[in-house]
């Protein structure tokens, strides 16, 4: 059964850190990495969404969180799905003090080039674990 | 007892990645809560609300909420009543576009130029929901309007959480240190509303000790000093309503 690498990124609507994770998110399967991964939106995670429960189920899951309550991760965990690797923002930002993100509805500058950081950073977690033996499409 | 903030909207959106009415959503409900109506809003969290929110689940209880959602999934807006109460107001973008006769827009992670008449179509309908919600009477209560006749100008807010969500927060002492409970008035009102009264045994109605852990974390060890700040904070607030009653 082929299965990709499920990325589920916060979103947080109102946060500029939440808007990183879904840069990021994008960044990572419609440029990184779109033949071996693929998102699935947290909102259906809330809801229950049996495709959605099924999708985090069946595979391995990188989530993205861009505060402490760490709802991507929470939510994936209690929706049955196993977290191969989990970010945040701030461990990013901590480690790369010079991309300040600023900006909720247009990240600036900053706030892309820490989402392009994270974004390296997951492409390279989906290939270890895609070589880990990941089947893939 | 302090008097309630004035009263705000929370605007509740899906924001979901996978599409472009997802992403219109998201921006549509920032552009109302910055923009359009930035006094009168606040943003909930969707996802906090089953990782635990207890902010975003109490506001979504005793406040007017706006759902916001980019699909018939309606996953904003059956979270929302699955959590917390049933949204006053549920807007789907396929509603605005054949209100507004508007293609569907296009666009992931960017929405494309034409796609800005969707946003923008879907934030004023968002504020005038806003300003529907906010000319009605609510009842805290019963999470619901209660008449379409105007409300009175609120008193202002003498003590609201420090998240800015606009709940209220009372401040009791537990083992001597200050602990601020959220939604401990709008709880007691609630019970008091269902006919619960204190009386002379002392013992708190175990209903109120219950809804207080749906919105506060008790740490483990420390229900019966909770129990018991609660109970002093009922009587209190028994013995006002009933000398309003009486004066």
């Amino acid at each position: 059964m082929s299965k990709r690498v499920i990325i589920v990124p916060c979103s947080g609507i109102g946060k500029t850190y939440g808007t990183v994770t879904r840069e990021a998110a994008y960044q990572v399967a419609e440029e990184l990495r779109p033949e071996t991964t693929a998102i699935v939106p947290l909102s259906l995670l809330v809801l229950g969404d049996e495709g959605a429960r099924a999708a985090v189920q069946g595979a391995q899951v990188i989530t993205m969180d861009g505060c402490s309550l760490a709802c991507a991760t929470l939510n994936v965990r209690q929706a049955g799905g196993a977290v191969a690797k989990d970010f945040t923002v701030l461990d990013a930002f901590r480690r790369n003090k010079a991309l300040k993100p600023r900006g909720i509805s247009e990240l600036n500058e900053g706030g892309q080039a820490l989402a392009r950081v994270l974004a390296d950073e997951i492409a390279q977690t989906t290939d270890e674990l895609i070589a880990g033996g990941v089947d893939h499409a | 007892m302090p008097s309630l903030p004035k009263r705000k909207v929370g605007i509740v959106a899906c924001s979901g990645e996978e599409l472009p009415a997802g992403t219109v959503t998201r921006l549509a409900a920032l552009k109302a809560l910055e923009d359009l109506r930035p006094s009168e809003t606040v943003t909930i969290c969707l996802p906090l609300f089953l990782a635990g929110g207890e902010g975003d689940r109490a506001f979504a209880r005793f406040y007017p909420t706006i759902a916001v959602d980019g699909c018939e999934k309606r996953c904003a807006a059956r979270a929302t009543e699955l959590y917390s109460n049933k949204p006053a107001a549920s807007i789907v973008v396929d509603d605005i576009l054949a209100q507004h006769n508007l293609p569907a827009p296009q666009g992931l992670r960017r929405l494309t130029p034409e796609s800005g008449a969707v946003v923008d179509a879907l934030a004023g309908a968002i504020a005038a929901e806003v300003d529907h919600l906010m000319a009605v009477r609510w009842s805290r209560t019963d999470g619901a309007i209660l008449e379409a006749a105007p409300a009175a100008q609120e008193a202002v807010s003498t003590s609201a959480c420090a998240c800015g969500s606009g709940i209220p927060v009372t401040t009791v002492q537990i083992a001597g240190r200050a602990v601020q409970i959220m939604a401990l008035e709008p709880i007691l009102e609630l019970a008091y509303n269902q006919g619960l009264r204190a009386n002379g045994t002392g013992a708190l109605p175990d209903e109120i000790l219950q809804t207080v852990q749906v919105y506060n974390t008790v740490p483990s060890g420390e229900e019966e000093q909770y129990a018991q700040a609660l109970d002093l904070a009922w009587r209190a607030y028994c013995e006002q309503r009933e000398g309003q009653s009486n004066g």
